[in-house]
């Protein structure tokens, strides 16, 4: 398990790293805790890997000054789950502890694996349900993409080869705000066979007046649906069961493996949808945001 | 909930230092890396692909920190970097400058060992024992930084590494025994002093002059590892000759040097320094050191010789000894020689184990000792074939032995096999 040869470089600057992507047969290098696998299973043959761990403002992470946490590329998701100014995002908080293990964290991005893609990642799929804002810097200057648009697939997004996200902004919590996070996975630590993460915000007479829920591991990429119409059939995990059975024959189109098979994942997809709606609702009503 | 007041966004510079950047190193070039590893600072030259794991075992003789899986599914090759655990085959050595890096062997010491090792000893922790450096390094990990996490949930928060034999119980057991025994925080690594870390300098020249036979690199300088030996020798032998005759050696450094079998002085220096070859030979392994020795105390009323030697041979191994030599005339008329040697080894040899170091470095003195007495009486000490310089009979340094030309085969092959590929 050695990785082929490859060139590797430092650069000091985003510009210096933009000028090593160019060309299109590098990679970036972030954490490593998906790419090094990747390379040590020689499934990859980049030319050159760009470490953006020396560009210091992509190492910086907190409020945004406008209701948003900010994190930079190459901040670790260590940092952030112990960075007290995270728990202002919840659900950045609750997903935590399942993206890999501790051992992992402490190497690998937020921002990588948002740029990795991986259908039954975490991260990704919070990113999409609370509609988190990912920077882009390429070779055409920088843009702004909403989550949702920026996964286009199974470990592809809107990034191409020459281009290095930045950043990415989540919204923090404010009054109202409900949140629900679960996934089923063989082992702790495993990428889940499915999960679910959900946001629900009522009201002050307690009406609910916007959710959306979006199930990973179940799909080629995090799916996100508007459900505020579906919390009307009720707030219990009962209640709410029909309408998230319906949604998951519509949504989860995962083939089957050896883990389980499509029909198992609708499943695991209606029985959490059910469960977290019904608990982010409660939340929200209780004014709590968290567990 | 609401947003918390605005503030500047922070750095990630927490426990972790922002590295410096790297100028580009080309797939098949090598650049020279600086890191910390158990308390000492050392330098290794390496290719952008060689991960961190493959350093410290290959190039430091750090094989305490194991390889399974090398792809991060495993967590043998846990390690604390910058004082957290990851895995050591996820991370390339080229991304490791300026940081520090603790091994199982910082963690503790046979004679001092951490909590958690004791723990692991007296819960049964361990039964091949494969899995217990990365258990070690990720239960550190997760007292010394995420004490409630392990509080909440055990199992979880020990799932990054797996056990293949023991089962997880006595694994739990020990580190919750040593989270409950240190509730104010496990007590910090114990085997990070600064000690001898003598690596393959340059793995390009390191392999190419093993293979040609050439000479390894010049020691300038003596200089005495800190951290506890290796092995620590205490030999006496009875001498026929008498004391003023056996002084009369240890003080006559050319003769002295070759009554140890295989060695020979090359060349002195002022100072009381002196260079010197030696071989040695066990079974099939042949070791071919160059050495600087130099001279600390030389009491001739106390017949008290102490000096410091340092070797290293052409594939990584290093070994330094302090040694007191000390000569007592006895009743009647002959000599009583003591050594003393606190013997640190690192490289290749480290792999034979305290024991068998401690058994050859004993053979040796007695060797030492004999040709001694020979020079004492005959004034010159006769040439020993090589092949009978040293046989050890006992079954462990034949299977060491064997266990080290199959690794030296190992990696011959796998040269060989790499160079055949391009
Ligand atoms: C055993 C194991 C279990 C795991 N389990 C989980 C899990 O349960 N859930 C989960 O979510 N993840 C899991 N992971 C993946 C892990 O969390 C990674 O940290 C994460 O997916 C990628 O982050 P990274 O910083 O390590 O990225 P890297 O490995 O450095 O990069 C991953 C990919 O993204 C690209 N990339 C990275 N950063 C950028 C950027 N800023 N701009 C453009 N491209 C970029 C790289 O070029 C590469 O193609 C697991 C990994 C392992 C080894
Ligand atoms: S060797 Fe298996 S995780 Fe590193
Ligand atoms: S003790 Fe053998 S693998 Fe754990």
């Amino acid at each position: 398990m050695k990785a082929a040869p490859f060139a590797y470089v430092r650069p000091p600057t985003l510009d210096d790293v933009l000028a090593e992507l160019a060309g299109g047969d590098g990679k970036v290098l972030a954490g490593g805790q998906s790419l090094v696998p990747v390379l040590a299973m020689r499934l990859g043959r980049p030319a050159t890997l760009v470490d953006v761990t020396a560009v210091p403002e992509l190492g910086e992470h907190g409020p945004d000054g406008r209701s948003g946490y900010r994190v930079g590329a190459s901040v670790r998701q260590r940092v952030v789950e112990h960075d007290p100014a995270a728990q202002d995002v919840p659900l950045v908080s609750m997903a935590m502890p399942f993206v890999g293990h501790r051992e992992l964290r402490s190497r690998g991005t937020v921002c990588g694996s948002l740029a990795h893609a991986d259908p039954a990642a975490e991260l990704p799929a919070v990113a999409c349900c609370l509609d988190a804002q990912v920077e882009v810097a390429g070779p055409g200057g920088t843009r702004t993409v909403a989550a949702q648009e920026f996964v286009t697939g199974a470990m592809s997004t809107t990034a191409g080869p020459e281009d290095v996200v930045t950043a990415v902004t989540f919204p923090t919590a404010g009054p109202g705000d409900g949140f629900g996070f679960a996934e089923i996975a063989r082992r702790h630590g495993d990428f889940a066979l499915a999960g679910v993460v959900c946001r629900v915000h009522v009201t002050e007479a307690g009406a609910v007046d916007a959710a959306a829920l979006t199930g990973f591991g179940i799909s080629d990429r995090a799916v996100t649906r508007d459900v505020t119409a579906l919390l009307a059939a009720g707030e219990s995990e009962d209640d709410l069961r029909p309408a998230t059975t319906e949604l998951a024959a519509a949504i989860v189109d995962t083939g089957g493996d050896t883990h389980g098979s499509t029909g198992y994942r609708r499943r695991l997809f209606a029985v959490l949808a059910a469960r977290e709606l019904s608990r982010a609702l409660h939340r929200a009503r209780e004014g709590r945001t968290t567990r | 909930m609401t947003a918390v007041p605005d503030s500047p966004a922070r750095r990630d510079t927490g426990s972790r230092r922002v590295p410096a950047p790297a100028a580009r190193i080309a797939a098949h070039e090598s650049a020279e890396v600086t890191f910390t590893v158990n308390g000492t600072e050392t330098t290794v030259e390496v290719s952008p692909r060689m991960h961190l794991g493959d350093v410290l075992r290959e190039r430091l003789g750090l094989t305490g920190t194991h390889l399974g899986c090398e792809h991060g599914v495993c967590g043998m090759c846990t390690v604390l970097l910058d004082g957290e655990a990851a895995r050591a085959c996820l991370l390339f050595a080229v991304q490791c400058e300026g940081a520090e890096i603790v091994t199982v062997e910082g963690l503790g010491t046979p004679d001092d060992q951490h909590p958690l090792q004791q723990a692991f000893s007296a819960h049964h922790a361990l039964q091949c024992g494969f899995c217990t450096p990365g258990m070690l390094m990720s239960s550190y990990d997760l007292l010394a930084n995420a004490p409630e996490a392990a509080a909440e949930n055990l199992p979880e928060a020990m799932s990054g590494v797996l056990c293949r034999c023991t089962g997880y119980r006595g694994i739990l057991a020990a580190v919750s025994d040593v989270a409950e025994s240190y509730p104010d925080g496990v007590p910090e690594p114990r085997g990070c002093a600064p000690r001898m870390l003598v690596g393959r300098t340059s793995p390009g020249a390191g392999t190419a002059a093993e293979e040609a036979g050439t000479a390894a690199p010049q020691l300038t300088e003596v200089r005495l590892p800190t951290g506890p030996p290796s092995a620590v020798v205490d030999v006496t032998s009875q001498l026929a000759s008498p004391v003023d005759r056996v002084w009369g050696v240890l003080t006559d450094f050319d003769l002295l040097a070759r009554c140890l079998p295989g060695a020979q002085l090359v060349e002195s220096y002022d100072e009381d320094r002196h260079r010197g070859r030696a071989t040695v030979a066990l079974g099939p392994v042949k070791l071919s050191f160059e050495g600087l020795a130099q001279v600390v105390e030389r009491d001739p009323d106390a017949h008290r010789l102490r000096f410091h030697g340092q070797g290293r041979d052409t594939g990584g191994s290093a070994t330094a000894a302090d040694v007191v030599l000390h000569a007592s005339p006895t009743a009647d008329g002959g000599t009583e020689l003591s050594a003393h040697a606190d013997v640190h080894l690192s490289g290749r040899v480290a792999q034979f184990g305290r024991a068998l170091a401690g058994d050859v470095s004993r053979r040796l003195f007695e060797q030492f000792a004999a040709g001694v007495d020979e020079a004492a009486e005959t004034g010159s000490v006769s040439e020993v074939p090589l092949g009978r310089r040293l046989r050890l009979a006992a079954g462990a340094a034949r299977d060491a032995a064997i266990g080290a030309v199959r690794r030296t085969a190992h990696r011959l092959r796998d040269r060989a096999r790499r160079g055949s590929t391009g």
